[in-house]
């Protein structure tokens, strides 16, 4: 990653706060004057150094973790919006990520039952009986983020 | 990475998809290492964490096991 890159992925994450979702790349292009092919690149070079995650064959924003923007089970209501997380730990990060307080509303992967979590002050203050299972290895997270 | 309501839930769940059980920790735990892993993602000056630095932050939460080494073992 070079100083664009990092430029590019605080302008990414601004925008994610700012407006609910990442920038397209040609916004992201039209906000730093310069043409979409060289934003493309970068956010190629972002998702290959783990900085943002990009939907397979595509330039558009999949993962800004702890942000997701297709849909999974794990909502949460923090800082004025309701977000989507990508797995348990995200969902919990989202709060952290704002500074803020969040609540989570989520299912059981098992049985699907709706269960619900709250932070406060970093603090769970709801959910404390809820379990988290992580499958895969932490050194092989990144073989397959989707999946992980 | 998934939550699940109790011990039997999980069970179930492993042995329903044919999954090798991997970590399980308890919604604390997990809140509180989400709070440190990601409380500085929207810092204007972010740079990557080192390896050493994320292994780390999970070493303080006592996650020293194989299952955490975020290297491949050698």
């Amino acid at each position: 990653m070079d100083a664009l890159d990092f430029d590019v992925r605080r302008h990414v994450y601004f925008s994610v706060v700012a407006n609910g979702r990442p920038p397209t790349t040609a916004e992201t292009a039209q906000a730093f004057g310069t043409e979409e092919p060289e934003i493309a690149d970068s956010y190629r070079r972002l998702h290959d150094a783990h900085a943002l995650v990009l939907f397979a064959d595509s330039t558009e924003i999949w993962m800004a973790n702890p942000f997701c923007f297709a849909p999974t089970p794990h909502r949460v209501t923090a800082g004025g919006r309701i977000w989507t997380g990508t797995c348990c730990w995200d969902a919990l990060g989202i709060p952290s990520a704002l500074h803020t307080d969040g609540e989570i509303s989520t299912e059981c992967a098992c049985c699907g039952e709706p269960l619900r979590l709250a932070v406060r002050d970093g603090e769970l203050t709801e959910g404390a009986d809820v379990l988290c299972h992580i499958l895969v290895p932490a050194c092989r997270w990144w073989d397959d983020i989707g999946f992980t | 990475m998934v939550f699940l309501r109790s011990e039997e839930h999980l069970q179930r769940w492993l042995s329903e998809g044919g999954y090798a059980p991997g970590a399980t920790l308890t919604a604390p735990t997990l809140n509180e290492l989400a709070r440190i892993w990601w409380w500085s993602r929207l810092d204007p000056g972010w740079r990557p964490r080192t390896v050493e630095v994320s292994q780390a932050i999970l070493d303080s939460l006592s996650l020293t096991s194989d299952f955490w080494q975020l290297r491949q073992p050698q």
